[in-house]
């Protein structure tokens, strides 16, 4: 498996010298303008660095979430998480409109609440099972999304334009502390994911007999649900809604590497990197100077993928 | 096609006795047998003047080239948009609108007027009950298919496309005859043209020795302008904005004139390389202040940065000239003293 690590080590490497070289203005990489710092330092590498810690928040997030619920459709989107962490930033905007710091602050708190909420639904007297997760989920994002589209349509739209197209996801309102913040909540959340695999992997044969292993079921569960929160949290505040990132990559990374979580995890974390740098430098130069939403690249890209991995399994 | 005919009889009949519900109903019936709108307005014209007691009918020529019959007289009217609304109470007809938008809030008395809704959603059914002899739609903002289904509901719809100033002021004549208000609007339309004229006047060819303007500008005689329509995410005029040509009047350009799509998002590299001397906010919530990128251009270094009312700005309405004024003496302090 380390030879497949080390590609996409290299992989992403390479990825990320690309997303520099390569935008809406063209830069010679021997010698800077005084301009051409600022687009370069200011500008580009702050969101080549962002789209890398999105990518690989949201894939790491997606390949623990289907490790934990064994259902190879778990994704951060479909449980509801990235919904509340939406509708958390856009209580931000409409109470706290000129806080900015609170953004992430509520897309995280909104991302806990909804997954306690899908938590506690799908708790029944016997126990919870992963059918009445994944439904519990279902019903949770498709509430959040009516209540994020009803508010969308009573408020003003100047106030909303923002939000709308963060909405679709848009990398290009990248600041400095998202950055900062997304990095911090990819390399916590990725270490809690990652220390918990061994875990996962005996859960994954079942969960009666990953107990008779010893494995504390519940610990685990709140750990993956809590880092996922996290990761996901930070990524919808920073860039709105990236879909596909966690369905596709992790998937992808399991044809090629099995299904050991030991691997899977932080190979996703790594591809999902690469994903989003590229399909952003697809956004920022296609139509240059003008940009495409991120998330419109993703989907696009991660949709036809996912329906030829289906149709070949 | 007869079934068609016999059908749009019957409705015809139905409207005069200003049974609403069931127009709506048979209308739907009458767009299932997809007729063409053209033949839709002949017919029109043929029954209102082969029979009496009917009101007087005329044929106008909208700004689209659609040939829309209209009343003679016309005493009910419905403005889509907020431009047309104010064109409309320019030209001194302000009384006979008996519904607008949420978006029209100029002059004050447009609040007043019952609401159908906002400009991308109006409601058909508060428009048929409201009887509108004409409804006026605006090309810059309306869906088209909003047109048709107006179209084929019976009710006459001009649309109205001004981009360029003298468009606008050919609108406010148009309305005017529409109206038959011509004396309120030719004052109105001598008024507007007398500004501009001084404005025009007053710029003459821009004198060259001014240390805020770039080489190109000195040879030109331009400010260079970056219009910023929100700071987060970045929106600016493209080559498709009706303020290119009003900034070229104010003696200026917009450096994202070449930009396809009239409000393009713009990417921060290429803002950066911009280097505007400079810039115009359209003063919304979320466009308060130049964005980040800008922070070591001659704009913001010279504090050359202006607000504009977003409403004046992005509506092609009589209120252009105010904008004129503003952004040419903003940008052409020492000609205005």
């Amino acid at each position: 498996m380390l030879w497949f690590g080390s590609l996409l080590a290299l992989l992403l490497v390479v990825v990320l010298i690309i997303g520099a070289m390569f935008g809406a203005e063209r830069i010679s990489l021997t010698e800077l303008s005084v301009q051409q710092q600022a687009i370069l330092f200011d500008i580009r590498l702050p969101r080549v660095f962002l789209a890398a810690f999105v990518g690989a928040s949201l894939a790491a997030a997606g390949a623990g979430l289907q490790a934990l619920l064994r259902n190879p459709l778990a994704e951060p989107y479909l449980l509801g998480v990235s919904n509340g962490a939406a509708l958390g930033m856009m209580l931000a905007f409409v109470l706290f409109e000129n806080v900015e710091f609170l953004r992430p602050v509520m897309a995280f708190i909104g991302a806990v609440v909804a997954t306690i909420v899908v938590y506690q639904m799908a708790k029944s007297r016997t126990g919870m099972t992963v059918e009445r997760l994944v439904l519990s989920g279902v019903i949770v994002t498709t509430f959040l999304s009516s209540v994020i589209v009803l508010f969308t349509s009573l408020l003003d739209a100047a106030k909303l334009r923002s939000f709308t197209f963060w909405l679709l996801g848009d990398l290009s309102q990248t600041t400095r502390s998202g950055v900062y913040l997304c990095l911090v909540a990819a390399v916590v959340g990725i270490i809690v994911l990652g220390s918990q695999a061994r875990a996962l992997n005996l859960m994954m044969i079942g969960e009666r007999d990953a107990l008779d292993f010893g494995v504390e079921v519940g610990r685990v569960r709140l750990l993956v649900f809590g880092a996922s929160a996290l990761l996901v949290g930070a990524s919808v505040a920073a860039s709105g809604s990236v879909g596909y990132v966690g369905l596709v990559v992790p998937h992808i990374v399991r044809l090629a590497s099995g299904s050991d979580n030991r691997s899977v995890i932080p190979f996703s974390a790594l591809a999902g990197a690469s994903f989003v740098i590229l399909a952003d430098l697809i956004a920022r130069v296609a139509i240059a100077p003008r940009e495409l939403p991120v998330g419109a690249i993703t989907a696009l890209i991660g949709a036809p993928v996912f329906i030829f991995l289906l149709r070949r399994n | 096609m007869m079934e068609c005919r016999a059908l749009f009889f019957v409705r015809k009949i139905i409207r005069q006795l200003n049974r609403f519900a069931l127009v709506t109903f048979l209308s739907l019936i009458f767009v299932a047998c997809g007729r063409p709108v053209a033949e839709n307005v002949n017919l029109n014209v043929d029954r209102s003047s082969s029979r009496s007691g009917v009101v007087p009918m005329r044929i106008i020529t909208d700004d689209l080239g659609r040939r829309v019959t209209i009343p003679t007289k016309i005493t009910r009217a419905i403005s889509l948009a907020p431009s047309v609304t104010e064109s409309i109470f320019a030209v001194g007809a302000g009384d006979r609108l008996v519904g607008d938008t949420t978006y029209c809030n100029y002059p004050e008395e447009a609040k007043a007027i019952q609401k159908v809704g906002d400009t991308l959603n109006p409601n058909m059914e508060t428009i048929v009950a409201l009887r509108p002899d004409v409804v006026f739609v605006s090309g810059a903002s309306q869906l088209e298919t909003f047109t048709s289904t107006l179209d084929k509901n019976g009710i006459a719809v001009y649309v109205m496309n001004p981009s360029r100033l003298d468009e606008v002021i050919h609108n406010l004549e148009q309305l005017g005859i529409i109206f038959g208000s011509e004396d309120t609007s030719q004052k109105v339309v001598g008024e507007l043209q007398d500004r501009e004229m001084k404005i025009t006047e007053t710029l003459g060819t821009y004198p060259v020795p001014d240390e805020q303007l770039s080489d190109y500008d000195k040879r030109v005689g331009q400010v260079r302008v970056f219009v910023q329509i929100s700071k987060e995410p970045l929106f600016t005029i493209g080559k498709g904005a009706f303020l290119n040509d009003l900034l070229r009047s104010a003696g200026a350009r917009s450096v994202t004139a070449n930009v396809s799509s009239a409000f393009p998002k713009l990417s921060k590299e290429t803002a950066l390389a911009l280097q505007p001397d400079a810039i115009i906010l359209s003063d919304s919530p979320d466009d308060q202040e130049p964005n980040e990128v800008f922070k070591d251009s001659p704009a913001v270094k010279n504090g050359r940065v202006y607000k504009i009312n977003a409403d004046i700005i992005s509506r092609p309405g009589p209120r252009l000239i105010d904008a004129l004024e503003e952004i040419a003496k903003d940008l052409h302090p020492e000609k205005f003293k």
